[in-house]
């Protein structure tokens, strides 16, 4: 219990303190939404070299390369980006790991329908798996945004 | 025992100590470094008041590294998360009031 008692304004003036402190967390937190965006732009950077190929199954060693960079570019700036990070709410951080696992599962789902309906088929076009990839990030995108209108 | 000061809580009216939980209650963790760049305060003093939110049970320490570097975690305890929203709740009270009784702060 309190001895001295604020005023009303002093009491005021501590409520605003209290939520400019809270938006600073909230502020710091999207750079999760940073990092899901990260990990979509490398998928989706995949996905569009992966397209451009006349077989996507057959590669070869310059578009190989070319994709290997980008993940292992892409993968070392998100870990980076990660180690920076400050501060992080229990919302942000929940969010980003659901946002995280629902597309684990959801391309999965995309990728396993793809080749069910022979929609990868060697025989159909190499945007096909551009397509598939841009449907696949989906929830990436959705959690992004979930967590930055905090 | 009804006035709204009756529920808040001592430490937490030390202005340091209550933006220190203030920015803890909206995170889940916080680095050392981070409370201190945004509460505005040395290194020493952020410590000191720290150590005062830690011995009451309110806040937890959490040391660990990144490489070779150091970096402290902190964390607000349930029950620093119970006292702060007591303490939230009372001020909110006092900040509606319109002040009879409440405005007087002893000398």
């Amino acid at each position: 219990m309190s001895e001295s008692t604020p005023t009303p304004l002093e009491a005021q003036a501590a409520l605003t303190e209290a939520n400019t402190q809270a938006v600073q967390v909230h502020r710091v937190d999207h750079q999760l939404g940073w990092i899901v965006l990260g990990i979509a732009a490398i998928y989706l950077a995949v996905g569009a070299l992966m397209s451009t190929l006349p077989d996507p199954r057959r590669g070869g060693p310059v578009i190989g390369s070319a994709i290997l960079a980008v993940m292992v570019v892409g993968l070392v700036g998100l870990v980076v980006v990660f180690l920076r990070i400050r501060a992080y709410s229990r919302t942000g951080i929940l969010l980003y790991f659901a946002g995280v696992g629902t597309f684990s599962l959801w391309n999965g789902i995309v990728v396993g329908v793809s080749i069910a309906t022979r929609w990868l088929a060697s025989t159909q076009p190499s945007y096909h798996f551009g397509i598939s990839v841009v449907v696949a990030v989906i929830p990436l995108f959705v959690a992004a945004w979930l967590i930055w209108r905090r | 025992m009804s006035h709204p000061r009756h529920a808040l809580d001592d430490l937490l009216g030390h202005p340091v100590r209550f933006s220190v939980t203030a920015l803890l209650a909206a995170a889940s963790k916080v680095e050392f470094s981070f409370v201190r760049d945004h509460v505005e305060v040395t290194d020493s003093m952020l410590s000191k008041q720290v150590s005062t939110l830690e011995q009451a049970g309110y806040v937890k320490v959490d040391k660990g590294f990144v490489g070779k570097r150091g970096r402290t975690w902190l964390s607000l305890t349930r029950e620093g998360r119970r006292t702060f929203e007591r303490h939230l709740g009372a001020l909110r009270e006092i900040a509606q009031s319109d002040g009879a009784g409440a405005a007087v702060r002893p000398s």
